[in-house]
């Protein structure tokens, strides 16, 4: 119950801490200007401090009511963003249509029931399509396959 | 006559082969990717979003919009044979389309929910058409001052519907706005809170912050909830037409869900959600058969449809003419535009007259695709949610990295948004909605521009705001909206007894 609370404080903790970053970021880096001809610091320096006003009232008010939180699922993550990190390491260097393939195959690793044979299957079905719409319907010049 | 000569321009833009057979592809696809449950609107025209800037603006304001809707539209299909909302706005659907279904009704109930949205969605055409351009007209008097108070509403009124509390909300705006001052700033041209990333020169893109938020976020949160497909029942398709006495009772409900929607779809924030829930309301309190309401009666199924495609059509009036998103798609839709480099406002009527009457013929055209095409292809469309889930998030993966790649073939932004993914899970894990951080995203820069201008006028008395009366009225609305949600409900008198 107690880690509870305390796990519930971190939403409104995070956004205290970004609000303060954009206060202290605008006033030492940025020229605040006057009332008159504000400067290009403090219109954020302004919403950083009412969000960080918000989020302390936040915190105070979560004290006695905590909102509650929700389980994070890391497979789900890993499987998802694994998906991406794919696709943006080997576009560079295999072209966008291998990225794809080890893409799709990455990203439905999050679901057991999800055998190989439908996720090759899937993952062939999206690469022709993504060539079909991207690169022969709209004609965006992309790396299909490097060396090719 | 005027009126009939702009729409006369409209046809000319909108009944041109090319603008056709895009608006007919948005609505399809748009159709087919809001029956996918999860998947909602704002999804659809998210990834849709980077194909629609090879394209002309009013192209792609058309397909985007026929994408919108055509999805406000597959929503309900869902909710009628499945019980499951493919959107927020169609759960009300699912209240008397369900049992409509379930009694082996439920080709009746799709044919009258396609009868009830092209008549709600014209009903709301109609009404854009008469009050736009007076309220371009009207919208012209104002000064920054009014501007930025437009916005502070607009902003309000998005996070007070958040679920999860109008001030979480309302952090989630500013979240927005801090983000969209990252970049060069165009007043002075320092750049700002780049954090030693050229990349972030110009800005986050839109386009990042909307994927990551909503497509890359989504996924991670119900990638492995649905394992399974949903439509195990058959479902009878013997009847579509609806009887005659069933006929004569749907026009009344059609015509006051049609007007209900038309007013919430204009005010911004609220939307057709609440246009739907409302309209659904009112109707079983007047009707005299509203205490069988809930049981599959037909007026349950027209009215949240009625007004659910009047308020997806109304809803482009404060967009275009002011330049006030009323809901986070409206901002998708504002966002494409200004990329585009078209300033929405109330000059866009005057200065782009073609784009704007285009746009309204081609609602017209869009919803009449809509009704040639989902009748003949309820069939399709049950099938298709036969199809086991998750064959569906590792297409909508890969369709968002190689959408954000085309733009600029730009790893960094695949990167980043990977990051506003990551960030949008975490805020869903601690109950923030990401939808509210959108809308202060697109609005933020705009905000920042009125107030920085309204300032230098009143030589930097901020009491400018509180002097100018349209802007305090503006202002009134917003504090009074803010407060009659932020207060605990046992603090007034008057809801502590209900």
């Amino acid at each position: 119950m107690h880690r509870d609370r305390l796990i519930s404080q971190v939403g409104p903790a995070l956004m205290l801490l970004v609000g303060l970053a954009f206060v202290v970021g605008s006033i030492t880096t940025l020229e605040l200007g006057s009332a008159r001809r504000m400067g290009p610091g403090a219109f954020p320096a302004l919403v950083g401090g009412l969000l960080s006003v918000l989020a302390l009232v936040t915190l105070i008010r979560n004290v006695r009511q905590p909102m509650g939180w929700d389980q994070p699922d890391p497979i789900s993550v890993l499987a998802v963003a694994g998906g991406v990190i794919a696709f943006a390491f080997l576009t560079p260097l295999l072209g966008v249509l291998p990225a794809v393939v080890v893409s799709v195959l990455t990203t439905s690793s999050a679901v057991p029931q999800f055998r190989w044979p439908g996720r090759i299957a899937l993952a062939v079905c999206v690469s022709v399509a993504v060539w079909l719409v991207f690169v022969k319907g709209l004609g965006i010049p992309l790396t299909t396959i490097r060396g090719l | 006559m005027e009126l009939l000569s702009n729409l006369a321009l409209g046809f000319a833009t909108a009944a041109t082969v090319y603008n056709l057979t895009y608006c007919f592809v948005g609505v399809f696809l748009g159709t087919f990717i809001g029956v996918l449950p999860g998947v909602g609107p704002l999804a659809a025209v998210a990834m849709l979003l980077p194909v629609s800037f090879y394209l002309p603006p009013e192209t792609a304001l058309v397909m985007l919009a026929g994408v919108y809707y055509g999805a406000e539209y597959g929503g309900s299909i869902a909710s009628i044979l499945l019980n499951i909302p493919g959107t927020p706005s169609a759960s009300v659907t699912c209240l008397d389309g369900y049992p409509m279904a379930r009694d082996g009704r439920a080709g009746v109930a799709l044919f009258s929910t396609a009868i009830a949205s092209f008549f709600g969605a014209i009903f709301g055409v109609v009404v854009m058409v008469l009050l736009s351009p007076a309220l371009a007209e009207f919208a012209l008097l104002f000064g920054p001052a009014e501007y930025f108070a437009v916005m502070v509403l607009g902003l309000v009124a998005a996070s007070v519907v958040s679920t999860s509390g109008a001030l979480r909300g309302v952090m989630m705006v500013c979240l927005g706005i801090l983000l969209g001052t990252v970049g060069v700033d165009i007043n002075s041209g320092e750049t700002r809170f780049v954090v030693g990333m050229p990349e972030l020169r110009d800005g986050v893109s839109l386009v990042v912050v909307a994927m990551g938020l909503f497509g890359i976020s989504e996924v991670m949160v119900s990638a492995r909830g649905a394992t399974r497909s949903y439509a195990t029942e058959r479902i009878s398709m013997s009847k579509f037409l609806p009887t005659r006495a069933e006929w004569l009772r749907s026009v009344g409900p059609a015509i006051r869900g049609s007007a209900v929607g038309s007013f919430f779809g204009t005010l911004p924030g609220t939307g057709q959600t609440v246009a739907s829930f409302v309209g659904y309301a009112l109707e079983k309190r007047i009707s005299p058969r509203g205490d069988k309401f809930g049981t599959g009666q037909i007026e349950g199924v027209v009215v949240p449809e009625a007004a659910n495609n009047a308020a997806a059509q109304t809803a482009f009036i404060p967009t275009l003419t002011l330049g006030i998103p009323g809901s986070t798609t409206m901002a998708l839709m504002l966002g494409a535009l200004m990329i585009h480099g078209i300033t929405p406002g109330p000059r866009l009527i005057s200065e782009h007259p073609e784009l704007f009457w285009g746009l309204i013929v081609s609602f017209l055209f869009g919803n009449l695709f809509l009704l040639i095409l989902n009748i003949p292809l309820i069939g399709l469309w049950v099938r298709l949610l036969r199809v086991p889930h998750y064959y569906l998030y590792p297409t909508v993966v890969v369709l968002i990295c190689v959408g954000v790649y085309s733009i600029d073939n730009s790893i960094f932004d695949i990167w980043m948004t990977l990051a506003f993914g990551v960030l949008g899970y975490v805020l869903r894990l601690f109950r923030f909605e990401p939808a509210p951080l959108l809308i202060g995203f697109v609005l933020g820069p705009m905000m920042e521009e009125f107030f920085r201008r309204a300032m230098l006028l009143s030589r930097g008395d901020p009491m400018v705001f509180l002097e100018r009366p349209g802007s305090a009225a503006l202002l009134g609305i917003a504090l009074v909206l803010l407060l009659a949600t932020a207060i605990p409900r046992r603090f007034l008198p008057w809801a502590r007894s209900a």
